[in-house]
């Protein structure tokens, strides 16, 4: 049907405008092609890149949502049988009934919709182990593994641009080799390695950080929106936001030391490689002073590259949150997860693990729409 | 014949395992990628040939507990339930070794195999097997470990096969976008024009072509196996708890941290030695075969 590749298409005239005029023959383009009115309207929305990338988004996460429901069937051990351990003389038509109570006896395509339409009101079961309902243990967690991550991200994305610039900029010098030498070791480090270290430094030997948990027990918090941020400006309460950010940054330290150096080391490349383009020459001839075209000409150019990685660490950084807040102790959604699988906590780990898998899916297609964003040439359609 | 084939074929920094541009000058360039190589050798040959020195068995709850190191008869003293250190280090290395190895080399050569079908078939075969490599590449890959031991089980076996299917994907991804970018070459048409069947072009004549990047690829996972299987075992989710193992005693000794870090920190400092010496000895193997800057 309709392509709208045609020359001349909106998205092209940006293009063409600054682009030299090219020499080569253009290709033939007849009128009858061009298909008029709202047909080329629509062929060009539907195949724009941004509409492309977000129609996978919804596929994606439905994919990942019957693989959790499947590899949590897969689990040994059945929910009946752990939830009935503790009671004494139960028989078996009770747990018949409460099979049936559980929807435990209907066949997988029928327990698949049930838990389709159960996650559509917000219901994914209780947790055998407390009893509450997992939807408001998410409700919990999830902002508290947000933080982290967030938190981590913007620390590691800050320390691994400047340090990729710097190395970049110092090549071949002994910085830049002791930087790349720092960036590896910095990304092979296992996290719970890193972990057990800031514990041991910050909160033991020195002494300055909690090692344990997300807010001292002492403080009475309510949350509104679980942001704790969010929350102490809602709530007037500033007394909360010191000691949230001492108990946020042990934790966030160590996702971001083992993120950064990824980050280092494209951020070194992309600078390096954009500093060699013809345009950084040119810019220079204008008499543009080094500083300026390191921001407005080689910056701008390297960021397609930073931001994706950026982005992809973002990704990693929920599967590092999980290790590390169990080291932390700290109440995330990894922190379920992890507690969840050792006690064969049925519908918890179900929750947590699709929590994550589509909190990854959604990160992963904003870091692809804000390399839209940023680069141009890639928008056209 | 055998020149036509030879003539078209790429020259670039490497052509292959067995070529003889794989030499020891190429690799092990600088005291940075000696002391890499030669610490993941050195960990394998006290991990592997080290308990056999040591007469104190690793679960004889035998000694005072916690005596310091340096006592005679325990170098590195003993933990809480007066069990040697030094006997459990070495002894617990060896799960830790097993599963990184035989995860790595499991992922490495699952992931090859699939990719070089879907980039050389194409078609279907392409379509389907990258599709499944996309839905396991949906998930972060320490969620997909988890899940796989949970409903595995814990163990040696288990921790492996979980381990391979979180990596697996990523060498398909590779290896097929790397032979998709092959079988369009001169050398691979020329192969064809004499007579060469699927499989040897795509063994003899593709594979070499993509082993290099695979090789690099592989250096890198070791590192990254090496994180996911200790982590897994910190978390009580994979080696179980009776034997001892790396991952598990930073866990265990991580209780004493305040009085004994040692106990904690000698496991830990052995699987970061391992993890950065591998990705160390993969950079050298990426300079040593020009495949990129990364």
């Amino acid at each position: 049907m309709v392509t709208a590749r045609l020359p001349g298409t909106v998205a092209d005239a940006h293009s063409t405008a600054t682009a030299a005029p090219d020499p080569a023959p253009a290709p033939v383009w007849r009128p009858d092609d061009e298909p008029s009115g709202w047909r080329s309207w629509a062929g060009r929305v539907v195949h724009h890149p941004v509409v492309l990338r977000l129609a996978q988004v919804p596929v994606v996460a439905f994919v990942v949502t019957i693989i959790v429901f499947l590899v949590a069937h897969l689990l040994p051990g059945d929910p009946v049988t752990q939830l009935t351990a503790n009671v004494n003389g139960i028989t078996p038509e009770e747990v018949a009934q409460l099979t049936s109570q559980l929807g435990l006896d209907a066949g997988l395509a029928d327990q698949l919709r049930s838990y389709l339409v159960g996650l559509l009101h917000g219901q994914m079961g209780i947790s055998f182990y407390s009893g509450a309902s997992v939807s408001s243990m998410l409700a919990d967690a999830l902002p508290a593994t947000v933080e982290l991550a967030v938190a981590a991200v913007l620390l590691a994305g800050l320390l691994g641009i400047v340090t990729g610039i710097v190395a970049a900029r110092t090549q071949g010098t002994w910085v830049d080799h002791l930087i790349r030498g720092g960036a590896t070791i910095g990304f092979s480090v296992p996290w719970f390695v890193v972990a057990l270290v800031a514990i041991l430094v910050f909160g033991v030997w020195l002494g300055w950080l909690p090692i344990l948990g997300r807010l001292p027990t002492s403080l009475t918090y309510e949350p509104t929106t679980g942001f704790v941020l969010v929350d102490a400006v809602l709530q007037g309460r500033p007394d909360l936001i010191g000691p949230w950010l001492e108990h946020l940054a042990l934790p966030a330290l160590t996702l971001a030391v083992t993120s950064a150096g990824f980050i280092t080391r494209v951020t070194r490349t992309a600078f390096l490689d954009a500093q060699a383009q013809q345009w950084v020459r040119t810019a220079r001839m204008k008499g543009l002073t080094e500083s300026a075209i390191s921001v407005k000409h080689v910056l701008r150019n390297a960021s397609v590259p930073i931001l994706t990685i950026v982005g992809l660490m973002f990704g990693g950084l929920l599967g590092g949150a999980v290790v590390t807040e169990a080291v932390f102790s700290y109440p995330g959604v990894g922190s379920l997860l992890v507690e969840a699988v050792t006690r064969r906590d049925y519908f918890v780990l179900q929750g947590s693990a699709l929590v994550i898998a589509l909190m990854f899916t959604g990160v992963n297609a904003l870091v692809d729409l804000s390399v839209l964003a940023v680069d141009p040439r890639l928008r056209r359609g | 014949m055998t020149s036509l084939v030879a003539a078209a074929a790429p020259r670039r920094g490497t052509t292959g395992w067995l070529s003889a541009r794989w030499s020891a000058r190429r690799v092990l360039r600088g005291p940075v990628a000696w002391l890499a190589w030669g610490t993941l050798v050195a960990l394998s040959v006290l991990v592997l040939v080290g308990p056999l020195f040591v007469t104190a068995d690793p679960q004889a709850q035998d000694s005072v507990a916690l005596l310091p190191a340096g006592t005679a008869g325990h170098l590195l003293g003993t933990d809480d339930l007066g069990r040697d250190v030094l006997a459990r280090v070495l002894a617990g290395g060896r799960p830790f070794l097993v599963v990184c190895a035989a995860a790595t080399a499991a992922s490495a050569l699952i992931g090859t195999s699939l990719g070089l079908l879907a980039g050389f078939r194409g078609g279907w075969v392409d379509a389907v097997v990258m599709r499944a490599m996309d839905v396991l590449l949906a998930f972060p890959l320490v969620l997909v470990a988890i899940l796989m031991v949970a409903v595995l089980g814990g163990g040696t076996g288990n921790m492996i096969v979980a381990i391979t299917i979180s990596q697996a994907p990523t060498f398909a991804r590779l290896a097929r976008n790397l032979t998709v970018g092959e079988v369009s070459r001169d050398y691979v048409r020329a192969s064809r024009c004499l007579g060469h069947g699927s499989w040897h072009i795509a063994l003899r004549e593709v594979l070499p072509n993509v082993s290099g990047q695979v090789l690099v690829q592989t250096t890198s996972t070791l590192a990254v196996t090496a994180g996911l299987s200790s982590a897994l075992s910190y978390l009580g989710l994979g080696q179980d708890a009776s034997a001892p193992d790396w991952g598990y005693m930073v866990r265990a000794g991580q209780e004493l941290i305040f009085s004994n870090p040692g106990l904690s920190l000698i496991p830990a400092l052995l699987i970061t030695a391992f993890a950065v010496a591998a990705n160390f000895a993969g950079d050298d193997l990426r300079d040593a075969t020009d495949l990129g800057r990364l």
